[in-house]
């Protein structure tokens, strides 16, 4: 059970062309990411780890190579296979949160839901009641977006990723907007998340966000450059002592 | 099926999340649809009031006129006028012509004691009240001696009692049209305005011979007015009154008729083909500002579309197929459009009510006219929606999320 690939791609190569001019984003790059894993994805911008991130998000299709998502492989889908396979087993966190704005916390955690076409769900609402008590949100389930502070529009976020109960899910930069101290919070409720058996997958610029995964891979002009476990994992208690010394210095 | 509500649920939530916006949107078809109707309705209204007055004269009516030839706008006599034997010949011979009345008309000026005014005289016969359909409902009738001997009495309508004696009784009274007096001897039923706004009470009825001698100065006719003996020998009666006008006029059999046959029938159709040219081109006129009402719409549609581009690609990222978006915008399109059209409906005829209160000018809310507006405006909200809707549904997730 935990030897389950749910991420594998071989020689996934990805070329924009803009005219005459052929980018190479990505570059045969081989990965594999088993069930509970917890990836953190490092890389200076124009390294290809986005381009990577929207083609394992389903959003985008590899010029060359293949990619299988929980034994399925993605290459051959449909269009609107493509959307229900994102629906079932993709939870996306995004840097900017992406809620809809003047609408209930309830309603934009219940917002996957309305395109199930499984019917595998019998009570959105009750579903989504669930996932925000799971993010610590329970007192904020009727609050309107903008009645809310970045952290917690971020937990909204992460709550309306795990409604669906996908098998996988993909943060893009998720604590890009926020302070220190409430990008830590966020960073330990992934931890939390994986500890409960979620497999995530962070795109992140800010090393010490990095350090709290479990495995690290650096990309560097559209390959992957390092790949390592991480011995020294961050928690949270580390990183606020961090900070507070910091705080002290300044 | 069940997705298909899923997605009218997330298109109702988003109109009533930009209210304001989506009454303004709205605001553009629904003064579309209530012009269409109220336009409409109105234009029926005229033909129906010309066709009751039409149908108000007996349906049996046959108009016997010299042939007139447009020139220029202007009506031209073209064949012989119409002569008093004509009239003896056709009174005469006629089987199925009923009853029959030259006519002469001549305007002047009525005056009594209390005021005066401008009206028209209709020089006739004593059976010009049977065919014309006119109760008499005070005095009585001139008689055919009164024609004969060119008595000079009248009978008037009721806008010339009302005008020149006010509440007094009339019968009896004197009044005097361009200076020629003549005795009321009855007044006419009440007819009520006629077609295009002309008052149909406001007139003088004397004998032709009066009328004739004393202010026309001449011994021809331009019409008679005749009844047919029923409705279904009108056609009979129409031919052979053709037949015995012909041999009259000594018209030989390869050469035209010199004189106009128009019967009811006839009438009804020529003001019916000229009611619904003004139906048509006042609904063609309102339906232009439905037009812009819906190009309204699909110009907020963009703008939304552009303004909830990172929204769409959220959706989308989210597992939303693009017939999804799809469906979503082109619900919210049609929404708009069709409560715009229902509440137009629905001011067309309080419209309408208004109107006929103030003018009672009645206007019968066509049940057309609403399938009409009804039927515009959410063709155009499928039309208008369409271009918008698609836009979204075929946005690119990658970008769209990046949207700023």
């Amino acid at each position: 059970m935990a030897n389950k690939k749910v991420i594998e791609t071989k020689k996934v190569s990805r070329v924009f062309k803009n005219g005459e001019i052929e980018v190479h984003a990505l570059t045969d790059v081989d990965l594999v990411v088993k069930q509970g894993e917890f990836v953190s994805i490092m890389g200076a911008s124009g390294s290809g780890k986005s381009t990577y991130l929207n083609i394992i998000g389903c959003l985008d299709l590899p010029s060359s190579g293949e990619y299988f998502l929980d034994g399925v492989h993605v290459n051959s889908l449909s269009k609107n296979q493509l959307a229900d396979i994102r629906n079932q087993k993709i939870g996306f966190i995004f840097q900017s949160y992406n809620l809809l704005s003047r609408t209930t916390a309830l309603d934009n955690v219940a917002l996957p839901l309305v395109y199930d076409r499984t019917g595998r769900f019998d009570n959105p609402d009750e579903m989504a009641k669930n996932a925000l008590i799971q993010v610590g949100l329970q007192d904020r389930i009727y609050h309107k977006t903008n009645e809310l502070s970045g952290g917690q529009q971020q937990r909204v976020a992460i709550a309306r990723a795990l409604v669906n109960d996908p098998t996988l899910i993909l943060a893009d930069e998720p604590t890009g907007n926020l302070d220190s101290k409430t990008s830590i919070d966020i960073a330990d409720l992934f931890v939390r998340l994986n500890d409960a058996g979620k497999t995530i997958l962070m795109i992140t610029h800010e090393p010490d966000i990095a350090q709290f995964a479990k495995r690290m891979v650096t990309f560097r002009d559209g390959r992957i450059l390092k790949d390592e476990r991480i011995e020294n994992r961050t928690t949270k208690e580390s990183a606020l002592r961090e900070l507070e010394l910091t705080a002290k210095q300044v | 099926m069940k997705q298909l509500f899923k997605t009218f649920k997330v298109a109702f939530q988003a109109i009533y999340k930009n209210r304001t916006r989506s009454l303004l949107t709205m605001l553009g078809i629904i003064i579309g649809v209530a012009a269409v109707i109220m336009t409409i309705s109105a234009g029926e209204g005229a033909t129906k009031q010309v066709q009751d007055q039409i149908s108000g004269l007996g349906t049996n009516l046959l108009i016997i006129q010299v042939k007139q030839e447009r020139r220029g706008g202007i009506s031209v006599r073209k064949g012989k006028e119409l002569s008093k034997k004509d009239y003896e010949i056709l009174r005469d011979n006629s089987v199925w012509l009923k009853k029959i009345s030259p006519m002469v008309v001549a305007g002047g000026q009525a005056i009594s004691n209390q005021g005066y005014k401008t009206t028209i005289v209709y020089g006739v016969s004593q059976d010009y009240f049977d065919i014309m359909s006119r109760e008499v409902t005070l005095g009585e009738a001139f008689s055919e001696l009164d024609v004969k001997l060119a008595k000079q009495v009248c009978l008037i309508g009721k806008t010339i009692q009302e005008e020149l004696f006010g509440g007094e009784n009339a019968i009896g009274k004197t009044i005097r049209i361009d200076k020629v007096p003549f005795t009321i001897v009855g007044l006419l039923e009440e007819q009520g305005q006629g077609g295009m706004g002309s008052d149909q009470d406001d007139m003088v009825v004397a004998p032709y011979t009066t009328v004739q001698n004393r202010l026309f100065g001449n011994a021809n006719f331009n019409v008679f007015m005749a009844s047919a003996i029923s409705e279904d020998k009108i056609d009979d009666a129409e031919i052979e009154a053709t037949i015995l006008l012909r041999e009259a006029h000594k018209i030989l059999s390869d050469q035209e008729d010199d004189f106009d046959i128009t019967t009811q029938v006839e009438l009804n159709e020529i003001t019916g083909e000229i009611t619904d040219i003004l139906t048509i081109l006042l609904g063609a006129i309102a339906s232009i500002s439905l037009l812009v009402g819906g190009i309204g719409i699909m110009n907020i549609m963009l703008v939304s579309v552009t303004e909830r581009t990172r929204e769409i690609g959220t959706r989308l990222a989210l597992g939303a197929r693009e017939s999804d978006i799809l469906t979503q915008f082109l619900t919210e399109a049609i929404v708009l459009s069709a409560a715009g059209g229902i509440v137009g409906i629905a001011i067309g005829i309080v419209g309408n009510q208004i109107i006929y209160q103030a003018t009672d000018f009645y206007i019968p809310t066509a049940g057309y006219a609403i399938a009409i507006g009804f039927g515009f405006s959410a063709v155009i909200g499928i039309a208008f929606g369409y271009f918008p809707a698609r836009k979204a549904a075929k946005l690119n997730p990658i970008e769209a999320l990046r949207y700023e």
